[in-house]
């Protein structure tokens, strides 16, 4: 495989050094499955078989570009996405600045996060997996719907500056389950990430399941009024926070086209609560690592909040090229980003129903349509979804619906945490609006919050 | 080609399949033009060409792509494959609503096509935008000019063969400033589409320019201004909110895929039941929406969709009564079938697929507002006592079963004895959608309406984004929670 990836490669290099471009060229290849569930039937089951190719020409401060999505076997069309880069590069416009071309100095291959097993998975195993999450909870009310997307990715990239070229493969799943009651409308879910095989716990999505079901038929439903709660979040919702808080907040290119809620002298300063360690890690294959980016940067450990201290922004290369910082790795199509454990273990949701509580807590695992609000004050707000569960002082359990949170990313992650739980989890937060981009973050299982501000809430069912 | 792909339907329609569709697309161009701070940071121009195959096997689908295409029978093979292991868990055996065989083609109105215009011209179109957004105030500014040209050729079993050829254009430029508090803030505008073409005949030099000039004021004025009040007051939602208001309260809610629950595990639900039909009173009576997908100037009107079902215009919401859906073959039948009535006569022609690698969903076509009595936005701020007229969309969150939401908007101006009052920065509302839609009590008259393209509109599993219109008035709702 990645033999004919080089190789066309090194065929199309060529065919743009003869027509006098100075070019890199990128590789996309996904061989993606997606079997989705819907009314406790299979709704869907498709395949996609993809080749993109990405051409970027540089002519001093002048850069255009041509993307295709390509026949393997029809050479000369590609051809032609290089004859097109010829007729637009003398009509651009240049740059205020020097955008850097890509120099390789070593050939990279990195298949640390392809499991050949995962990316040979049948459309039977993946039935069987989604039978077996379900087995027991469906009836006339009770419905499944899900996704079981897996597949493998391939990216390469060469340039014209020399014959080296780094190549990446990853496989990935991405599991949702979700039991939906058609009369009363609640539904609960349970999701996994894989990277290989042997990750795929179906028996372990049937268990989270089961609970949740149990709760929601059994517990009262309540609509809690509006006001600050003492929430405990779960790894969808951390893991959602997170991203959308490194993405907005973050990076290099947000800070200077003024988005971002912080600032460059922030960088050292205790922001956060010193239980929050953010770093983007890429040792991390279990999330889909990379250690370069596609520049060739090779990529380290990169801590973003060391102990509540904000350490620094990440800078893809056209941002450092524009406003003259140096590059940190970052031109990736994802970070890997680990949110570290804290000290309390709190491994499962049947462990923190049975924790013992010292006040009303608000479970919240999943947040639904979280948008930002106000991106320079770091405000974002969405409604919870997916199981959410409000747990009683005195042991009960009730069931809210639609609780809409309207706060900024340091309430979230400031002083108000009280604990953070040892145990992580890598939560899958891939879309497939455009090209497979495998992405996932590790992130505690739970982490508690107080003075949470619950500012709209709908009758529960 | 063409024989090819009927071979193969022929051969997959022998081996048990009762229905078989494919979707070519012998090309997909496109261009995509940003212009930052006066800096062409992208100019890119793509192709694309591929086949997907959808094959209906023993009540289940099995859907297959591939760029691939000197091998066509291995996408229909696939597909079947997908189909076959799909019917081993089938609890509603999928059926097709009847449709008229289609033997026809589209293709967009459009003067000029925009990939003859050259890339010159384009860039100094973008330079010409800058030039003008870079006033006092600004900080950051950017221009944005996209353009697609596709060819779509769909053949089915049932004897349709439709040729479609559509070109669509996305202007948009946007201007930002530090407030006053140190935040920051924007105004943008995108043309509504008031024309009869789409073509780059569409982006009009003068009206862009005597908007940049627009945007850059109101930003200036929301740089010096205080926050928004707090508190339930009126709102009156002008054509760059009132599109997403829409959008997201009434199109999502109404597409009977969400109804039926076939996007539970992604998108949501929608809290519609088949049951409300006809009964429902989702708005006051000044509230008429429609499904209109013959709009000629917008991206939500395509000619057929990727069922082979001619575009219509359909009502919703009439005179506040909900009575339609956005609908597909597939899910007419479901839904009819569930409800045990006849609830939909056949499909509204809204399944469309965002490309050849997509399968075909339940889409918005243009979701309009008609327009109303209640005279010229002027009028309507006369008739108000205290409230908000707001407009840009800033940030929008909505609940799963888009039964409440929450959005902010650009730029706010205080209403106060019927008289529009200074600007007001970071407004932001909420409320729940049927309450919301029945504390509707002005809608403005054509002099207010307008149609808003959306390009980018997300949902399905694997994931698409479609391009859709509204044509909207401006309209004033009563009573609603403002700020939070």
């Amino acid at each position: 495989m990645s033999n004919q990836v080089i190789d066309l490669l090194q065929k199309l290099r060529q065919s743009a050094i003869k027509r006098g471009l100075q070019a890199l060229i990128s590789y996309h290849e996904e061989d993606s499955y997606l079997m989705r569930f819907a009314n406790s039937a299979i709704s869907l089951n498709t395949n996609e078989h993809l080749i993109s190719l990405d051409f970027i020409a540089f002519d001093g401060r002048k850069k255009v570009s041509y993307s295709m999505i390509a026949d393997p076997s029809d050479f000369e069309s590609m051809e032609k996405g290089l004859d097109a880069l010829v007729e637009m590069l003398p009509h651009a416009q240049a740059l205020s600045y020097e955008p850097t071309f890509p120099v390789y100095e070593k050939d990279v291959l990195d298949e640390r996060a392809f499991d050949p097993a995962l990316a040979a998975l049948t459309n039977e195993e993946r039935l069987a997996y989604f039978n077996t999450l379900a087995e027991g909870l469906e009836n006339d009310d009770v419905k499944l719907s899900g996704i079981f997307s897996s597949g493998t990715t391939t990216t390469a990239q060469i340039s014209t500056a020399n014959e080296h070229s780094q190549t990446f493969r990853s496989t990935d799943a991405q599991i949702t389950a979700v039991l939906s009651s058609e009369s009363l409308k609640w539904e609960v879910n349970a999701e996994q990430s894989a990277q290989k095989k042997s990750d795929l716990d179906a028996e372990g999505l049937h268990a989270d399941l089961a609970l949740l079901v149990k709760h929601y038929q059994e517990d009262q439903s309540v609509q809690l009024p509006v006001g600050k709660y003492t929430v405990v979040l779960g790894p969808a919702a951390t893991a959602e926070l997170s991203n959308i808080m490194a993405y907005y907040g973050m990076t290099g290119g947000a800070l200077m086209q003024g988005y971002s809620f912080l600032k460059e002298e922030d960088q050292g300063k205790h922001l956060f609560s010193e239980k929050i360690n953010l770093l983007d890690d890429p040792r991390e294959v279990e999330i889909y690592a990379q250690n370069a980016d596609r520049y060739g940067l090779e990529r380290k450990p990169f801590p973003l909040i060391a102990e509540g201290r904000f350490q620094a922004f990440m800078w893809d290369q056209d941002s450092a090229d524009e406003f003259g910082k140096t590059p940190t790795g970052h031109d990736v199509t994802h970070a890997s980003l680990v949110m570290d454990g804290g000290e309390k273990s709190v491994a499962t949701l049947k462990d923190l129903l049975e924790m013992p509580r010292e006040e009303d807590i608000l479970y919240v695992p999943y947040i639904h349509y979280m948008n930002v609000v106000n991106p320079t004050q770091g405000m974002v707000t969405g409604s919870s979804r997916f199981g959410a569960l409000f747990l009683k002082k005195d042991g009960s359990v009730q069931v809210p619906y639609n609780v809409r949170l309207t706060q900024k990313f340091s309430d979230f992650f400031g002083e108000r945490v009280q604990w953070v739980s040892n145990e992580q989890v890598a939560y899958n937060v891939s879309s497939s609006y455009g090209r497979r981009n495998p992405t996932a973050l590790k992130v505690p299982r739970f982490i508690c919050v107080k003075e949470i501000e619950i500012s709209h809430s709908n009758p529960s069912y | 080609m063409r024989e090819k792909i009927k071979e193969q339907i022929d051969l997959l329609k022998a081996k048990g399949a009762h229905y078989v569709d494919a979707r070519w697309y012998p090309r997909e161009d496109s261009n995509f033009l940003f212009m930052w701070n006066g800096n062409l940071k992208e100019n890119n121009a793509s192709s694309q060409s591929g086949m997907g195959v959808r094959v209906l096997y023993n009540g289940a689908w099995g859907f297959s792509a591939s760029s691939a295409l000197t091998n066509p029978s291995a996408i229909f093979d696939r597909a079947f494959d997908n189909a076959r292991i799909a019917s081993e868990r089938v609890t509603f055996p999928i059926r097709l609503a009847e449709k008229e065989a289609v033997v026809d083609s589209f293709t967009s109105p459009n003067q000029i096509d925009p990939f003859t215009v050259g890339l010159d011209e384009k860039v100094a179109f973008l330079q010409k935008m800058d030039a003008a957004l870079n006033q006092p105030g600004v900080v950051q500014r950017f221009g944005m000019l996209e353009f697609v040209r596709k060819q779509i050729i769909f053949l089915d079993s049932e004897g349709s063969e439709i040729e479609k050829n559509i070109i669509e254009v996305f202007p948009s430029i946007h201007a930002m400033g530090i407030d006053k508090d140190g935040g920051m803030q924007r105004r943008k505008y995108q043309p509504g589409r008031t024309g009869a073409t789409r073509g780059w005949e569409s982006i009009n030099e003068t009206d862009f320019l005597a908007n940049a000039e627009r945007i850059v004021s109101e930003l200036n004025q929301v740089l010096v201004a205080d926050d928004a009040p707090n508190g339930k007051m009126s709102v009156i939602l002008l054509n760059g909110i009132m599109f997403l208001q829409t959008h997201e309260t009434i199109g999502h809610a109404l597409e009977l895929d969400r109804i039926l629950g076939y996007e539970l595990s992604f998108a949501g639900g929608s809290f519609v039941r088949l049951e409300d039909f006809g009964n429902l009173r989702y708005g006051s009576e000044k509230l008429t929406a429609r499904a209109n997908a013959l709009e000629p100037n917008s991206p939500g009107s395509f000619g057929f969709d990727d069922d082979g079902v001619p575009a219509q215009d359909n009502l919703l919401i009439d005179k506040g009564i909900l009575v339609g859906a956005i609908t597909g073959r597939q899910m007419v039948e479901e839904a009819n079938a569930k409800a045990k009535k006849q609830i939909f006569d056949g499909s509204s022609g809204a399944n469309r697929a965002t490309s050849f690698y997509r399968v075909p969903i339940e889409r918005m076509t243009n979701i309009n507002i008609d327009p109303g009595t209640d005279g010229s936005l002027e009028d309507i701020i006369a008739n108000t006592k205290y409230g908000l007229v707001l407009d840009g969309d800033k940030s929008w969150s909505i609940g799963s079963n888009r039964e409440q939401f929450h959005f902010a908007c650009d730029i706010g101006w205080l209403v106060e004895d019927g008289k529009k009052k200074q600007v007001v920065k970071n407004p932001t509302y909420r409320g729940e959608t049927l309450p919301f839609y029945n504390s509707l009590t002005a809608v403005g008259d054509e002099s207010t309406w307008n149609v808003h393209y959306v390009e980018n509109c997300g949902k399905g599993a694997p994931n698409q984004i479609m391009q859709l219109g509204h044509g909207v008035p401006v309209c004033r709702f009563d009573n609603v929670q403002v700020g939070e």
